[in-house]
């Protein structure tokens, strides 16, 4: 086993490595579909975003399999799974949110703000994935962090502005007025997750320097 | 022969117990497998007994002159000290309980010779000294040098899996070559065997105490230990052997109890004295005062019923001899 770990010179590593960018990746590519399907209105485009979602579920697993089989050093798996499943659980969070714009009419006045927020989630992602890769070649991980907290501030203005107008829409049905909620809720809490990975992969930099 | 079953028991003690010393944190991180640990140790335990055992043999056997049933009542004394200070959790060395029982007898007999045994203090004060040292310059060095050659978090995992493997290796070898002394060295003193023998014997004890006991002792102080991340441990591991093979080639047999402990702290000298228990500290020394102590008294008084036990068995032999 030991003379296996020197010579595969980290295969399994190396392995988890790219199933976690892969999945980083398609978070990109579900950001931006989200936010395509929103700019132009587009159902068929939305219910993508979901088989998107099973896909990275599939990598979750794999990955988290893989890592069990393992690859890293004990002390590092714990970290790295936590990381998997926040990733997994923006997934889950934009899947949540596609899902609820397929049960609304979206009024057109929030359509601008939204599409700016969905912009700027599709942004942060692609921060994420940067951080990810620095964080392997074990760069400082700072800047990329503090540009994550700013995408993620200007997301949280945005939210203010949104539930203000959002205030100005005359609801005629309870559940129409709910519906449009959860969905403003869940568009703007995706960026907060997105945060967390990031701060966790800080976590994980720092343990094994 | 019979004699050196005493130096068998205190060899099996000892790797008993201090195996422990040497794959406790590569276990508690997860690194390595309870058998695998206790497989190396026991193997680099007997090479290093082999190959450089013999250097520290000297300085055990010409504290005292012992004759060959003094050395097995030492041996015995100390086997018997460890194991009653082991009971109570009071952590205690070896080193220290047989320097101590090998003292009790000299004295005795007259025979100690006490300019040695200065060397040998001065070196059980220098040894966590020695590892504190070890622990800090190899944390900064280590670091420094990590940092710039091996940045990519995979390289870094895998150099960090190999390390405390190769460390412990290590460890076991320096374990090996400087404690072999403290379990058959007073039989060279008294004339029972030869170095290579002693060393060989005292090798397969500490081998097979490990290979016994040894993953018992590791379960139960790798949950004692707190978490070190794989570097510390790394760290911790490389000062306790830098230190043990040091002590090795001046030739006096110190504790890797001692040594490790001294890598903590050094260690936490870095990390801001975070990892340093008060409480725990004050447990090592007042087991580091007591043992020495205790072995020279139980030496002394098994020596005093020596003959009480002889005449025991001659009453006994004339009783149940046939007429």
């Amino acid at each position: 086993m030991f003379l296996e770990k020197v010579f595969s010179k980290g295969k399994k590593e190396n392995e988890v490595i790219g199933d976690i960018t892969k999945q980083i990746k398609l978070l990109c590519t579900a950001c931006g579909f989200f936010k395509t399907a929103l700019e132009t209105d587009n159902p068929s485009l939305m219910r993508q975003v979901m088989d998107i979602e099973r896909e990275g579920d599939t990598i979750r697993r794999d990955i988290i399999s893989r890592i069990y089989e393992g690859a890293f050093l004990p002390y590092l798996r714990p970290d790295l799974c936590k990381f998997v499943e926040i990733v997994d659980s923006i997934f889950d969070l934009l899947e949540d949110t596609g899902y609820r714009y397929l049960d609304l009419k979206l009024p057109e006045q929030l359509r601008g703000e939204c599409i700016q927020v969905a912009f700027l989630n599709r942004r942060i992602c692609e921060m994420l994935l940067i951080t990810f890769e620095s964080m392997l070649k074990g760069e400082d991980l700072r800047e990329k962090i503090l540009a994550i907290r700013i995408y993620e501030k200007k997301i949280d203005d945005i939210k203010f502005d949104l539930i203000r107008d959002a205030r100005k829409i005359e609801i005629t049905n309870f559940w129409e007025g709910e519906i449009l909620s959860q969905f403003l809720s869940c568009l703007t809490s995706i960026s907060d997750v997105i945060e967390d990975a990031s701060d966790h992969l800080q976590v994980i930099h720092v343990s094994m320097k | 022969m019979w004699k050196v079953i005493s130096g068998i028991f205190l060899g099996w003690s000892l790797g008993a117990n201090d195996s422990a010393n040497i794959f406790g944190t590569g276990i508690t991180t997860g690194i390595v497998k309870y058998r695998t640990a206790i497989l190396l140790t026991a193997i680099f335990v007997l090479i290093g007994s082999i190959i450089e055992g013999p250097k520290c043999m000297r300085i055990v056997g010409d504290l005292s002159r012992l004759v060959p049933i003094e050395a097995f009542l030492c041996a015995l004394a100390a086997a018997i000290v460890m194991t009653i200070l082991t009971y109570f959790a009071i952590p205690a060395s070896t080193s220290q309980a047989i320097i101590g029982a090998v003292i009790g007898a000299g004295i005795l007999s007259g025979s100690a010779d006490f300019s040695k045994l200065i060397k040998i203090v001065a070196c059980w004060i220098l040894t966590p000294i020695g590892g504190m040292i070890f622990g800090y310059l190899l944390y900064h060095s280590l670091k420094f040098i990590f940092d710039k050659t091996i940045p990519s978090l995979t390289y870094r995992n895998t150099v960090y899996g190999v390390g405390i493997i190769v460390a412990g290796c290590y460890g076991a070898y320096s374990l090996g070559a400087n404690n072999v002394a403290n379990v058959t060295g007073i039989y060279v003193g008294s004339g029972l065997l030869s170095c290579q023998m002693a060393a060989f014997i005292g090798g397969l004890s500490i081998a097979s105490g490990t290979l016994t006991y040894g993953k018992k002792v590791m379960i139960t102080v790798g949950k004692g230990i707190a978490p070190l991340d794989p570097f510390t441990a790394l760290v911790t591991i490389l000062a306790e052997a830098l230190t043990l093979h040091l002590f090795t080639q001046i030739g006096v047999p110190v504790s890797s109890s001692q040594a490790i402990v001294g890598a903590v702290v050094g260690v936490g000298i870095v990390g801001g004295l975070r990892t340093i228990n008060p409480k725990m500290l004050v447990k090592i020394t007042v087991g580091w005062l007591i043992t020495p102590f205790a072995a020279g008294l139980m030496t002394i008084l098994f020596i005093y019923l020596t003959p009480f036990a002889e005449g025991l068995k001659t009453i006994l032999f004339i009783y149940f001899t046939p007429a």
